[in-house]
């Protein structure tokens, strides 16, 4: 559905995109995960047609990026990071805007306005004037403006920016649906929750270069990312460590009273990790497991904090 | 109180911008209207322009025309009857002095000399002037020294040439005209700023990536603002007509071409603002300084006849002045719209040229998001 091939892109002396490529397939949850700098919204940028990479070549839906502009803009939505809403007008009148723009009827137009704002549930509110809703309630109008031509590919920069948690569910769900319905999804944002939940791909960017790209797994896998399991116990002594050393790879802290482990699958090797603490009389006073998650591969991969 | 007033200052000071338009702005003002009221340093006192048409020709009335010829202050052109008289209806001089026939045997006779001003009644300051410099100048011309004249000898018969008839007066239509073009740049200038605040706000680029093409968006927004410039100019002419009596329907075709040249020529200042700005701020301070020295050279604020002529002639680049000029044309000058045309096609011209350079300053600037 989406090539992005050996694209490179610089502002004045500053390279945004270093050689980037990516393939998304048709009906794909795309997630583009990076810190603040990383090349996230020019790669955004350039498949919402604002600019021409310097280099590469871009397909959508097949269409070249460089030839097939008018197409193109057809078939993508775009959510920009920001509320691009005209706050005088009203929700209806907004979308009525946004929608003549891609020479519908106005009929059909206001037959969609209708349907979308009952998709993000705020047909009651479609009179009011946008200066009066949440910051919640705008970002999903603002979703909402991109779905009127029926987009094949909805491109969404940081669509949940300073959104409370109940309106974020809200868009959580809304594009579930719309990535359900057949439409390809490319998401930016620095929230690795998100991406977790939503995306079935990752990308994950960082100073214009993409450092690796596949599902949640792979990139566990591709990045060498562990699980973690600390153990708060009684003191261990050294005869018990060097008991529990014999079988196991445990780290005891200073104190004495924490031991942890990096481990392939928690699942997997709980169980026979906990034999061996028992075989070796220590005592157990609480366990924690940490998934080796979304921050820690991009730790692993970057050498950096993802919000850093 | 100390903190306060450090802190006051260098907030002051980081907006480099406006901390230069502060002290810039007052300066370049204080100049033009320094220079407006020909107040520059040496100069006091700028010349004010006569024509003059002998048809005596006798020694008396040369002796006359020399006298005035030679005067400091008073800058003297030679011209026929007609030619003076067209001149003065067409607003470019203020008066004329006509030496009759029968000077020098009125002088003989001692009757009173067949001289005749005639003036445009709406630049009565400058007519005064002339009348009071040449009720003495004439009289010590032509008389010898040790003889008094008799006033009664040198009475000018006055004629209006331009608003004799008129029930409207100069100041009304300077008043509407001047401060209708000056609201009216105020106005798109804001239409203009409109651009960087969707830009800003990210509907500018919604909008880029929707398959409209790039200059019909911004031939979109010429046309909204050329739009609503007409509405306004129109909404202050009929105001001023349904309050203060400017008779707006005596020249109506006229009238409409006028208002739609200004209006383009005014609302294509507005983009032109918005494609050289990169900020809203930016733009708001940039449309000040522009509005004040295009008002203040252009007329809106100081009438044009009031101005030296170093003034009159920076006027012309202004929209103001070629606005004003021609609403004086159509209201107190009752010309034709034939007469007006070069005025309005000089609107048209300034409004197409603007909108072609703002065109591709918009395309390169502002629709650039690099």
């Amino acid at each position: 559905m989406i090539k992005f091939n050996q694209v490179s892109k610089s502002y004045n002396d500053r390279q945004a995109l270093k050689n980037v490529s990516f393939q998304v397939q048709k009906g794909e949850f795309f997630g583009l995960l990076g810190p603040n700098g990383a090349g996230k919204t020019t790669t955004l940028n350039i498949l919402s047609t604002l600019i021409r990479p310097d280099h590469g070549e871009v397909l959508i839906d097949g269409l070249s990026l460089g030839e097939n502009l008018k197409d193109i803009k057809h078939r993508i939505g775009i959510v920009p990071q920001e509320i691009a809403l005209y706050e005088e007008l009203s929700a209806f009148e907004n979308l009525m805007f946004w929608g003549s723009l891609y020479d519908m009827p106005k009929a059909q137009i206001k037959t969609k306005a209708l349907e979308v704002l009952e998709m993000v549930g705020l047909l009651d509110r479609r009179g009011d004037l946008i200066k009066t809703f949440s910051g919640g309630m705008k970002r999903r109008i603002n979703i909402a403006s991109a779905l009127l031509h029926a987009p094949k590919v909805l491109l969404l920069d940081e669509p949940t920016a300073g959104v409370d948690p109940q309106s974020r569910n809200h868009i959580f769900e809304l594009l579930e649906n719309l990535n359900q319905a057949g439409i390809t999804v490319i998401y930016t944002t620095h929230y690795m929750e998100e991406v977790e939940r939503l995306c079935d791909t990752i990308g994950i960017i960082d100073s214009g270069q993409i450092a690796a790209q596949g599902s949640l797994e792979e990139l566990r896998r591709v990045s060498e990312a562990k699980d973690i399991i600390v153990l708060n116990t009684e003191e261990v002594t050294k005869t018990s460590f060097d008991e529990l050393s014999n079988h196991t790879a445990f780290v005891l802290e200073e104190d004495a009273t924490k031991l942890t482990i990096e481990c392939e699958n928690i699942g997997n090797e709980i169980s026979g990790l906990i034999n061996h603490i028992n075989n070796a009389k220590i005592t157990i006073k609480s366990i924690e497991t940490h998934q080796a998650d979304l921050e820690s591969i991009f730790l692993k991969l970057t050498g950096k904090q993802l919000r850093d | 109180m100390i903190r306060i007033f450090k802190k006051d200052l260098v907030l002051f000071l980081k907006d480099k911008q406006g901390a230069i338009l502060s002290f810039v702005l007052p300066i370049v003002l204080i100049s033009l209207f320094s220079l407006a009221f020909g107040g520059i340093r040496g100069n006091s006192s700028s010349s004010i322009t006569l024509l003059i048409h002998d048809a005596d020709s006798t020694s008396t009335s040369s002796s006359i025309v020399n006298a005035l010829d030679a005067m400091e202050g008073l800058n003297l052109i030679r011209s026929t009857a007609e030619n003076a008289n067209e001149e003065i209806k067409k607003g470019n001089d203020a008066a004329a002095l006509i030496l009759h026939s029968g000077v020098e045997q009125a002088k003989s006779n001692g009757e009173p000399l067949p001289l005749e001003l005639i003036y445009d009644e709406a630049r009565q300051m400058e007519v005064g002037i002339i009348q009071s410099i040449l009720s003495t100048q004439i009289a010590w011309a032509i008389m010898p020294d040790n003889i008094e004249p008799a006033p009664s000898l040198f009475h000018m018969q006055m004629t209006s040439v331009v608003g004799e008839e008129k029930t409207t007066n100069a100041g009304l239509i300077q008043a509407v005209a001047g401060t209708a073009i000056l609201m009216l740049l105020f106005n798109v200038a804001g239409l203009g700023v409109s651009i960087l605040e969707e830009k800003e706000s990210g509907t500018l680029n919604r909008i880029l990536s929707s398959p409209l093409n790039p200059r019909t968006i911004l031939m979109g927004k010429m046309a909204s603002t050329f739009f609503l410039a007409i509405i306004q100019l129109t909404v202050m002419f009929v105001f001023s007509w349904l309050v203060f009596g400017l008779d707006i329907t005596a020249n109506l075709p006229a009238l409409i071409i006028m208002i739609v040249a200004t209006a383009f020529a005014v609302s294509s200042f507005g983009i032109f603002l918005a494609a050289i700005s990169k900020t809203r701020q930016q733009a708001r301070g940039l449309s000040t300084l522009i509005i004040l020295i295009m008002s203040a050279t252009g007329g809106s604020m100081i009438p044009i006849f009031m101005m030296p002529e170093i003034m009159k002639k920076i006027a012309v680049v202004s929209v103001n002045y070629w606005g004003i000029q021609g609403f004086f044309d159509i209201f107190w000058r009752n010309l034709s719209l034939l007469e007006i045309m070069p005025k309005i096609l000089i609107l048209l011209g300034i409004g197409l040229l603007i909108s072609i350079i703002s065109m591709r300053l918009f395309s390169k600037n502002v629709m650039k998001l690099a």
